[in-house]
């Protein structure tokens, strides 16, 4: 059994019918890449995940236990942490609230704090600095260090070099794939050559559903069908 | 009539005296005033229900306090019983009506977060007819004023203030040991809704919630059951607002309280900013001020006019909403508690 097993989900936005019957799955240990282009459902198959836009029919099995049907918090509770695509920082906290603000049950906030520091110095030196003033690239750190603190088993990572600098993409790839070593990742990325770096398997979406999946260790950045289905 | 206004306030500026009683009345009615409001700004700020029953709950807060004062309180007790009494009513009080709170949150208003704003306004406005018609009932229908109980929703003011309260002087200013105590209870309130904000985990989690409660059940965090616990600091609140007005001399145990709290309550959310707590306080100050100002100017004749208070209060919410519609501290879309 898998470690997150999503099964024929259908997700709607109100009459709007997005996901048309995904289903993937990630294993313990693995890295998973969910490819395609803009507006295919990448981002609503995280959602449906987390249960923040709830599927209509199908099941998601996260450990053995369903999710579908059960609050968004329960979700984060059973160990899925999430990376959003717009860092979805608490901008009128400060960055270590912010942080604190990423483990609920208070007792590992010391841990969590020296976690997100030693990932990213530069958060230790902004820690009372209000996040909403931080640069583009400090609050895609601090969204990342915020994943990586809370007890997650596994993580939902959306777009996270998406408007960064190539040093800052640089170091945001880096702490993933120092996260990946202790933790599975499903990973939503546009940047393909920073997706097939970081995972082991890839899935394609289009137009709400999955077309394609494969070992990333036999495709490239130059891929014909992988272009294919990426290019706008 | 300017001429009037001009001399009447160099004559206040020019007396020592008179111009710190003003200010020590004004602190005194802005605690009331923040204690009235800050229930209702804090349920804003995370939920954004606009709670029509806030002045129902300090009703009830101040009709229970006085009735266990009554049966608690007799005529040979010492001031300090009678204070421990007070202490201990104000905390069940509090426990009582944020009992209250937490019952109409999870049975009536929690079902209508994800309406439109109406329907909960709407709720909330029904909450509070039902309450006040339930107490009138109680209070009136049943005769309990006047008939067989015989019951004087002022005495308990009577037998400890603000006569046994008594007067004191610091330094050339003269106050009531009563407007020491409201503002004993006012910096209280501002200090302990602050720390609850800024240094507890649930502040932690009120403060997230508010600005983006998808982002914060994501992580984990229980934002229903916040909600939940916010109603209910909120509607205790209120009902411990209407412990310390069953005391003031200016206000009434009354069922017309509702409706006398809810008013200034609105008037210093919408100048403070909505949700916003730090601007509930500087409105409760400005409008405290003011309303002291129009005080004074009534009892020492400068201004022949007794609806003054009200008018000068509801002519700052009117300029404040011409010139800031937000509030002096409000801010689009969210509330903020710092």
């Amino acid at each position: 059994m898998s470690l997150l097993e999503v099964d024929d989900i259908h997700t709607y936005y109100g009459e709007s019918h997005i996901l048309e019957g995904v289903s993937l799955e990630v294993d313990a240990g693995e890295v998973v890449a969910l490819l395609g282009r803009n507006g295919v459902g990448k981002t609503t198959t995280m959602r449906s995940i987390l249960q923040l836009t709830p599927p209509v029919e199908g099941s998601v099995i996260f450990d053995g236990e369903e999710l579908v049907g059960r609050d968004a918090y329960e979700v984060a509770e059973a160990g899925i942490g999430w990376i959003p695509e717009e860092r979805r920082m608490f901008t009128r906290l400060n960055v270590e609230e912010n942080i604190r603000a990423a483990v609920p049950d208070g007792d590992g906030v010391p841990a969590a704090l020296e976690t997100a520091y030693e990932t990213f110095p530069i958060l230790r030196d902004r820690a009372g600095q209000r996040a909403g003033d931080l640069s583009g690239g400090q609050q895609q750190m601090l969204a990342i260090a915020r994943g990586l603190v809370g007890d997650n088993d596994l993580l939902l990572v959306d777009e996270p070099s998406e408007g960064l600098a190539p040093q800052i993409v640089t170091d945001v790839g880096r702490a993933l794939m120092d996260a990946a070593e202790e933790i599975p990742i499903l990973l939503v990325e546009q940047k393909l050559g920073l997706a097939l770096d970081l995972a082991d398997r890839f899935y394609v979406m289009d137009h709400g559903q999955i077309i394609d999946e494969g070992e990333t260790a036999n495709v490239s950045t130059e891929d014909e069908r992988l272009r294919r289905y990426l290019s706008a | 009539m300017i001429d009037h206004l001009a001399l009447g306030a160099i004559d206040l500026l020019t007396s020592p005296g008179d111009l710190s009683s003003v200010i020590v009345e004004g602190l005194a009615k802005a605690s009331l005033y923040l204690m009235i409001a800050t229930g209702l700004t804090l349920i804003f700020g995370l939920m954004d229900v606009i709670n029509f029953a806030h002045g129902a709950f300090t009703m009830y807060g101040a009709y229970i306090a006085a009735g266990l004062m009554l049966a608690l309180v007799t005529a040979g007790m010492g001031f300090g019983t009678v204070m421990f009494i007070f202490i201990v009513v104000l905390a069940l009080v509090f426990v009582l009506l944020a009992a209250l709170g937490t019952v109409l949150e999870v049975t009536l208003v929690r079902r209508l977060y994800e309406y439109p704003p109406i329907y909960q306004i709407l709720l909330t406005f029904g909450i509070a007819i039902t309450l006040e018609q339930f107490m009138r009932m109680i209070v009136e229908f049943r005769n309990i004023n006047n008939g067989q109980w015989n019951f004087d929703w002022a005495s308990p003011r009577r037998q400890t203030l603000p006569s046994e309260l008594g007067d004191a002087e610091l330094l050339f200013i003269q106050f009531t040991n009563l407007q020491l105590f409201e503002i004993m209870l006012g910096a209280l309130t501002a200090v302990g809704i602050w720390a609850f904000l800024n240094k507890t985990r649930y502040g932690l989690f009120v403060r997230a919630g508010v600005e983006d409660e998808e982002m914060a059940k994501a992580l984990g965090i229980n934002v229903q059951r916040t909600f939940t616990i916010v109603f209910a600091i909120g509607s205790g609140i209120a009902g411990a607002a209407g412990v310390i007005l069953m005391w003031d001399p200016l206000w009434s145990t009354s069922v017309p309280l509702a409706l006398d709290v809810l008013l200034p309550a609105f008037v210093i959310v919408i100048v403070g900013g909505l949700g916003s707590f730090k601007g509930t306080v500087v409105a409760s100050l400005v409008v405290g001020m003011i309303d002291a100002l129009g005080t004074w100017a009534f009892t020492t004749g400068v201004i022949q006019f007794t609806g003054i208070d009200e008018l000068m209060i509801f002519t700052i919410l009117v300029v404040t909403l011409i010139l800031r519609p937000r509030g002096l501290f409000g801010v689009e879309g969210m509330g903020d508690h710092g």
